[in-house]
């Protein structure tokens, strides 16, 4: 059931209300490529154009000029009653119809498209599934769901028919903090699956940061930058896409790095067994399989490993090791495999040395 | 009233039960055709107000001047034209029931969430599409109460269509009043008030039935 992503390519697009070119909404000359299955955020402040350039590739809003592509077929071309059809659409005060249930708000397109009922009511047994729903909510009405959960209503019925594209407008915008890391991390998930290409548009840096593939930057109207999200924190193209990620923004970056990418130190090991070298400073005791035990105090062996030390994997987020490492007051944390067997360390300086290089 | 005779007098109505059903029967007639075409009309007004919003103002200026002619001058005015008919009766009747059946069907509409409308276009429902499937469902409630007021209001009004010889529960009446004879009297105005209590609650009863989802809140 995988559907696969589209090519989206904005060509040299620009909207105008009125004569005036900048005014908010405007879009002057936005050109860019987001590769198939890949999640483009346009972030920027409120009347960057970004809701304008997402509006214009399902045409609720007509261009004044310029060219969007789907696959290489321009919107402008294709009537937008079928074109819509063709592209999932999430709002973010979700839109869901009040006076249809569950089931027949997410069996909105394909009713449209019409797909034989059959083939509808089993779609929407699988959506629910997918977005995590209970499924006796298929009968229930908006009304008596959550925000969040008709929030993930807003993203299935936008799934449905499987559409190579997908335009979220502030997705998330309306829940709360916990419940929109939660729907994040969902969407994140699903996306993984399912592979669509979508334009997602925020005002939040750090959602950008944490849902783009790619980060498009607008400010009146024009593409500030246009990159991934780990080259944004460490080049951010001017002054004001540097204040828009923030000063934290060394921060930030620590969130899109893996403990992998750190350089590996070799720790003093020494196996459970072995004799250990009188000397200072700590050495790591490993088990059998080369699994960490804890750290022996080389002048004090008699007081047995002390466990007390971060375990990390080379997937673990830099900023989670830091974290770990802050939390434990300790300067080393253990990089393991996925079998828990001892790979080496890393240090709280390896971590200060990336900050002050990005610096 | 004669001294002496009783405010009702039961044997009467009994012996024209046939009257009292072909009245009811006339006046439900006369409502009824009111109502419909009345409905219709709005409707087309309301569509015209939406696809071009300058055409409100007028329209409601129209039915609101209808709504405020007394409606025996009305029928007064109308008698030269269209005589004793049923099309004078019905003219007058619809034209009271456009103010209130107009603005409701336009205030129903525009009350709509923007979010469910603007949800049907990006996911490719056709103007069309959107108004009958979206926005006319949900309009609903405010619709069947515009409904309601402009029923219970035409069966109240066709009352007065008995003066120009149109029969209806006004006839008895008519009836009670020219003769001093309270039982006629008594019977059409209670006949009236009982059919406005009924119709309107069978409108809440459909009203009920075709908006399931207004019940169900969390």
């Amino acid at each position: 059931m995988s559907s696969r992503g589209a090519v989206v390519e904005f060509r040299d697009v620009t909207k105008r209300y009125g004569q005036v070119t900048a005014g908010p909404g405007a879009v002057d000359g936005l050109s860019f490529t987001v590769p198939a299955g890949e999640i483009c955020v346009l972030v920027g402040p409120s009347g960057c154009g970004k809701t304008t350039s997402l509006k214009m590739t399902n045409r609720l809003i007509e261009p004044t000029s310029g060219e969007i592509l789907i696959d290489g077929r321009d919107v402008l071309r294709e009537d937008p009653v079928t074109l819509r059809r063709g592209i999932g659409y999430v709002i973010q005060q979700v839109g869901l119809f009040p006076h249809q249930t569950i089931a027949d708000n997410i069996a909105t397109v394909p009713r449209l498209l019409r797909w034989p009922e059959a083939r509808i009511r089993a779609r929407v047994g699988e959506l629910i599934d997918l977005v995590g729903l209970d499924p006796a909510y298929a009968a229930r009405y908006p009304a008596q769901l959550s925000g969040g959960e008709r929030q993930r209503v807003g993203v299935a019925r936008a799934l449905a028919a499987e559409p190579p594209v997908m335009l979220m407008d502030e997705p998330f915008g309306a829940v709360d903090p916990i419940v929109r890391e939660r729907l994040q991390d969902e969407f994140l998930r699903l996306h993984r699956r399912l592979g669509m290409t979508v334009l997602f548009v925020t005002h939040d840096i750090d959602e950008a940061i944490k849902m783009g593939d790619r980060v498009a930057v607008m400010r009146a109207g024009r593409l500030v930058q246009y990159a991934t999200p780990a080259e944004l924190l460490a080049e951010p193209a001017d002054e004001f896409v540097a204040r828009f990620v923030g000063a934290d923004r060394g921060l930030k970056r620590l969130a899109l790095i893996g403990v992998g990418e750190l350089p590996l130190r070799d720790a003093a090991v020494v196996r459970e067994g072995e004799p250990i070298a009188p000397g200072g400073g700590y050495v790591l005791l490993l088990d059998a399989d080369r699994r960490p035990v804890g750290w022996v105090n080389r002048a004090r062996p008699d007081l047995g490993p002390d466990p007390s030390s971060p375990i990390v994997t080379r997937e673990t987020r830099v900023k989670d090791a830091l974290s770990a490492l802050l939390a434990y007051g300790v300067a080393l944390a253990v990089v393991v495999d996925a079998d828990g067997r001892c790979l080496g360390t890393i240090g709280l300086d390896d971590i200060t040395g990336l900050l002050a290089a990005q610096a | 009233m004669t001294p002496g005779e009783p405010l009702i007098r039961w044997d009467w109505i009994v012996s024209h039960l046939d009257e009292v059903v072909l009245r009811l029967g006339e006046h439900l007639l006369l409502t009824g055709i009111a109502v419909s075409v009345g409905f219709v009309i709005a409707f087309a007004l309301a569509l015209l107000s939406l696809r071009w919003p300058w055409t409100y103002g007028p329209a409601t200026w129209t039915t609101g001047v209808l709504y405020t002619i007394p409606s025996l001058a009305l029928f007064a005015l109308l008698i030269p034209f269209t005589g004793l008919t049923l099309l004078t009766a019905e003219i007058g009747l619809v034209g009271y029931t456009l103010l209130i059946l107009l603005r409701n069907i336009v205030g129903g509409i525009r009350s709509v969430p923007a979010d469910a409308t603007e949800a049907a276009t990006g996911m490719g429902y056709t103007a069309w599409q959107t108004l009958w499937r979206v926005q006319l469902p949900l309009a609903l409630p405010v619709i069947i109460a515009g409904l309601r007021v402009a029923t219970i209001t035409t069966i109240g009004l066709v009352t007065v269509t008995a003066l120009i010889g149109q029969g209806g529960l006004g006839y008895f009446i008519l009836l009670g009043i020219q003769r001093f004879f309270s039982t006629p009297l008594l019977l059409g105005a209670f006949l009236s008030v009982a059919l406005a209590v009924a119709a309107d609650a069978l409108l809440v009863l459909a009203q009920r039935a075709l908006t399931p989802w207004t019940r169900s809140r969390a």
